[in-house]
């Protein structure tokens, strides 16, 4: 008799989805399958609207990356008038960073405290109760002060400088509406209302010792569990260097040869596609060339540290260089350090904050630039979930008649398909039973992705991620979900 | 900057809920009335959902209410609650209760605000900015009690 395991939902990722696990009469697990069942659709329904509105509209896409998506697409619509990225403002362009590694370093800080560390200071086997930031904040109380003043201050960066912490607006076509005072700038330097930005950098130091230190310790089990070879994508600068606003793009297989050769991000619609799948509302991009079978590639912290060359700011790259020396491999295919990587770039964003924040052009009055308007504008950056594209077009009144987007999540797809399987295959498979401690080590395969399912799918609903176990009738016959 | 400026204050009001979905914006509305009364010593703040981090906000105050429509039918149409901490956590990482906030209070910065929830009736969730009828009727009731009679209790109460 074969059988079916469902985990519904999911627990501590961002958005609802299900996972499904088919067993034969042995026991042995036959195929798995990370379904992600939220649609909205904004694609289709932005169309119609004047472009100006994109940055505004797109980013309700979440409550979550909702900064990516407005720059995103403000990167785009400022094409719409004829605007590339070297043509806005040095202001305009670093108000727009600040904002952006305030958004990425927040949201690293609320996927490692909040959402990874019970997996990681509790085990993966630990009771459900205790796998939650509230029993880490019981056991750790230090490291949960830290996380939640980390998030925090990112967040307090985006408030300030686009008025609110979520769905905030700062870009304009052609720039940003508002510059930064000194009163601004002074309440993240010296510490007076909230730790200052040399703090923030001293605990996002502290951060990668820690996980260095757990890597250490855990070693076979971070270098073992859900590794899979696969491509890595993400942006570079014109050195090679880590950029997550703006840049080129590269992507690499799981050798480390370039599959895509640091192309200029307009030009993406020559070298991706995208497939779909019946039991799932989120696509499956992958590089035409390569192929759909291994085109495929993994986003984020870790396929970032692994096709960069180097990182632009000392500390992270210090951190970099240990990361690799670690394993002595130049590409890591291990899913579990993801989390390595994402608090690097965690270090790497507080320093960028740092060096924005003691710059005065952050203070300028330079704000919109203006050009020859053109029917087209792509706007790609490096969310903090991986690479995230929009692409829009609009007539010759300025009406979208066409959006595209392609979700950091999306890409990761087939990465998190495979890491289920991996769990399916070497976790569950043939042990007669399944314990709440098997279903949630597929949890902690694709959590370490930091999927935000909302934006993958344009969610709408309460619909948490769901587990099913079936038989080889297709009959249910284990199921898990937390809603 | 608006927190910088909440010395003054020891009554926090968080109103909770989406405006955008009728009666779930009951939270919001309130918090609004409360700001247009421009009662003394009581700061305002807005959440779509409390999250974690929200503990730093009600640890700088003596004394908080939670605003929040609920799907539940009030006889009278709202009702107010003293509000303890309690250890329970929700799948997601943005949807908190009170009582877990205040819990993380009391465990990472042994603050316990004297605190409350205040529950009103919603009748219409559907989307729009408007709310019902009967909503309107029973936030006005809520509001009514709270600025003639819970105002003046909470501020008598030592914290």
């Amino acid at each position: 008799m074969t059988r079916k395991i469902t985990i519904d939902p999911v627990t501590r990722v961002e958005g609802h989805g299900r996972v499904t696990i088919h067993l034969d009469e042995y026991g042995q697990v036959k195929d798995s399958f990370f379904h992600i069942v939220e649609f909205r659709g904004f694609e289709r329904f932005i169309q119609g609207h004047p472009y100006w509105e994109a940055p505004v509209l797109v980013q309700r896409l979440c409550g979550i990356c909702p900064v990516s998506h407005h720059l995103a697409a403000a990167k785009a619509i400022d094409q719409l008038v004829g605007v590339d990225p070297i043509d806005l403002s040095p202001t305009a362009t670093k108000l727009r960073r600040l904002m952006h590694y305030g958004q990425v370093f927040q949201s690293h800080a609320l996927h490692f405290f909040y959402l990874a560390s019970p997996d990681l200071l509790f085990g993966v086997d630990a009771p459900a109760e205790k796998r939650n930031v509230v029993a880490v904040a019981v056991e750790n109380r230090e490291l949960a002060v830290k996380g939640i003043t980390m998030r925090k201050y990112g967040q307090e960066i985006i408030k300030a400088v686009a008025g609110k912490k979520i769905h905030g607006i700062l870009a304009v076509p052609g720039g940003v509406h508002k510059t930064f005072s000194e009163k601004e700038r002074d309440y993240f330097l010296d510490g007076k209302y909230i730790e200052n930005i040399d703090t923030m950098i001293e605990w996002s130091i502290a951060m990668v010792d820690f996980m260095r230190n757990y890597h250490e310790a855990n070693r076979k089990f971070l270098d073992d569990f859900a590794y899979f070879p696969s491509g890595h994508l993400g942006m570079v600068n014109e050195m090679g260097g880590l950029d997550l606003y703006d840049g080129k793009l590269r992507a690499i297989d799981s050798e480390g040869n370039r599959t895509l050769n640091d192309i200029s991000t307009d030009l993406y619609q020559q070298y991706f596609t995208e497939a779909v799948s019946q039991w799932s509302y989120m696509k499956f991009p992958y590089l035409k060339e390569v192929g759909r079978e291994k085109g495929w590639n993994r986003v984020g912290p870790l396929a970032r540290l692994n096709i960069c060359e180097f990182i632009t700011t000392p500390l992270a790259e210090k951190a970099r260089q240990e990361f690799i020396a670690f394993t002595g491999k130049r590409v890591n295919n291990s899913t579990m350090y993801s989390h390595w990587a994402r608090l690097i770039e965690v270090l790497h964003c507080a320093e960028e904050i740092k060096l924005l924040l003691n710059d005065p052009d952050l203070m300028g009055n330079d704000l919109v630039r203006k050009g020859t308007e053109r029917h087209k504008g792509i706007g790609i950056i490096e969310a903090p979930r991986g690479t995230l594209t929009h692409h829009y077009e609009v007539d010759d009144k300025g009406m979208i008649t066409k959006c595209n987007l392609i979700v950091s999540t999306t890409h990761n797809n087939d990465a998190m398909n495979t890491a289920v399987k991996w769990v399916a295959n070497n976790v569950i498979s043939r042990k007669g039973h399944i314990t709440d401690g098997m279903l949630n080590q597929v949890e902690v395969a694709i959590r370490a992705y930091d999927p935000c399912l909302s934006c993958a799918t344009q969610a709408m609903g309460k619909m948490p991620l769901k587990a099913e176990v079936y038989n080889a009738k297709g009959e249910l016959i284990d199921e898990k979900s937390k809603y | 900057m608006k927190n910088l400026n909440i010395e003054n204050s020891n009554i926090l009001l968080v109103g909770i809920g989406n405006c955008g979905r009728r009666d779930d914006g009951l939270g919001w509305k309130f918090a609004d009335l409360t700001r247009q009364f421009k009662a003394k010593g009581i700061d305002c703040e807005y959440r779509y959902q409390l999250q974690v981090e929200d503990v730093l906000m009600i640890c700088r105050y003596d004394k908080v209410v939670f605003a929040d429509a609920t799907h539940t039918t009030i006889k009278k149409g709202f009702e107010i609650r003293p509000c303890a901490p309690a250890s329970h956590y929700y799948y997601s990482s943005h949807m908190q209760s009170p009582e877990t906030i205040l819990y993380l209070a009391k465990e990472l910065y042994n603050k316990t605000p004297e605190a409350y929830t205040l529950a009103i009736s919603g009748h219409n969730w559907g989307l729009g900015t408007v709310l019902s009828r009967e909503a309107q009727e029973n936030l006005r009731k809520a509001v009514d009690f709270f600025q003639k009679k819970f105002l003046r209790f909470i501020n008598k109460s030592t914290g």
